[in-house]
């Protein structure tokens, strides 16, 4: 028997590249969902790695940052720097503009 | 927002299984919650008692430190401790924004305030308790603690 397919849906489903049943330290929602501030996951409210390779909602580090003057890791209380130049330089839209700041620290 | 959303997520993990000695009495908003702790060994200074902290979170919490005081009712004596006032104030660098990181929470307090009254043998209140009791007028997080003490 020949079939032929005449139509398809292709569905996907995406998530970040972090365990999956881990959470935020700072704010304790999963990382594949937001920051408190957000709606929507996905670029708009990414997650960032630190050189320490602890992990936070870039909106959170962000936040936590600003606030705190030595800048340190949550977790480790090293000093946070972002790891890897790509995701520093990412945010460039209108979402990113506040968190700029924060990511040049 | 900040705040409500992660109290909801610790409220929920707090109705669950808690550390030893470690009890949420009562969590009725976003602003003020209640706990009970108790020193699990025989420490005599500790010994049946239960110790009542109230924590007061503000709308950036966990960015900002909650204050934590110990409170004083008729069941409930404030710890004698060399860093607690005996007006509930606690000084531990931990609540103050140089030690504070927002991934502490109620319960991680909880369990390091029940390990400072443990790992102490000292039946003493911390050095001009009784003028400060007396003078203070200000909130714990308006004040501008020294932290000297590595032992704790």
């Amino acid at each position: 028997m020949k079939v032929t397919i005449l139509e398809w849906h292709a569905v996907a489903a995406w998530r970040w590249d972090a365990p999956a049943d881990d959470v935020c330290g700072i704010c304790s929602q999963p990382y594949d969902s937001t920051c408190p501030k957000c709606k929507y996951p996905g670029d708009d409210c990414s997650i960032v790695e630190g050189e320490c390779t602890h992990t936070f909602h870039m909106h959170c580090i962000a936040t936590w940052m600003q606030h705190d003057p030595k800048s340190q890791c949550p977790m480790c209380r090293q000093d946070f720097k972002f790891k890897g130049e790509n995701v520093a330089q990412e945010p460039q839209g209108e979402e990113g503009r506040d968190v700029g700041e924060g990511a040049a620290v | 927002m900040f705040a409500s959303k992660r109290l909801s997520k610790e409220l929920q993990k707090l109705q669950g299984t808690l550390p030893p000695g470690i009890s949420l009495i009562s969590a009725e908003n976003f602003e003020e919650w209640l706990m009970d702790i108790k020193v699990m060994d025989d420490n005599p200074l500790y010994r049946n008692e239960v110790y009542r902290l109230r924590f007061r979170f503000g709308s950036s919490y966990p960015i900002e430190a909650p204050e934590v005081t110990f409170v004083q009712d008729p069941s409930h004596p404030i710890p004698m401790h060399p860093h607690v006032y005996s007006n509930g104030i606690i000084c531990l660098d931990l609540l103050d924004t140089s030690g504070w990181s927002p991934v502490q929470n109620v319960e991680s307090v909880c369990v390091s305030l029940q390990s400072m009254l443990t790992g102490n043998s000292k039946n003493e209140r911390p050095p001009g308790n009784d003028a400060f009791v007396r003078t203070n007028r200000q909130r714990p997080r308006d004040i501008n603690f020294v932290f000297h003490d590595n032992k704790v």
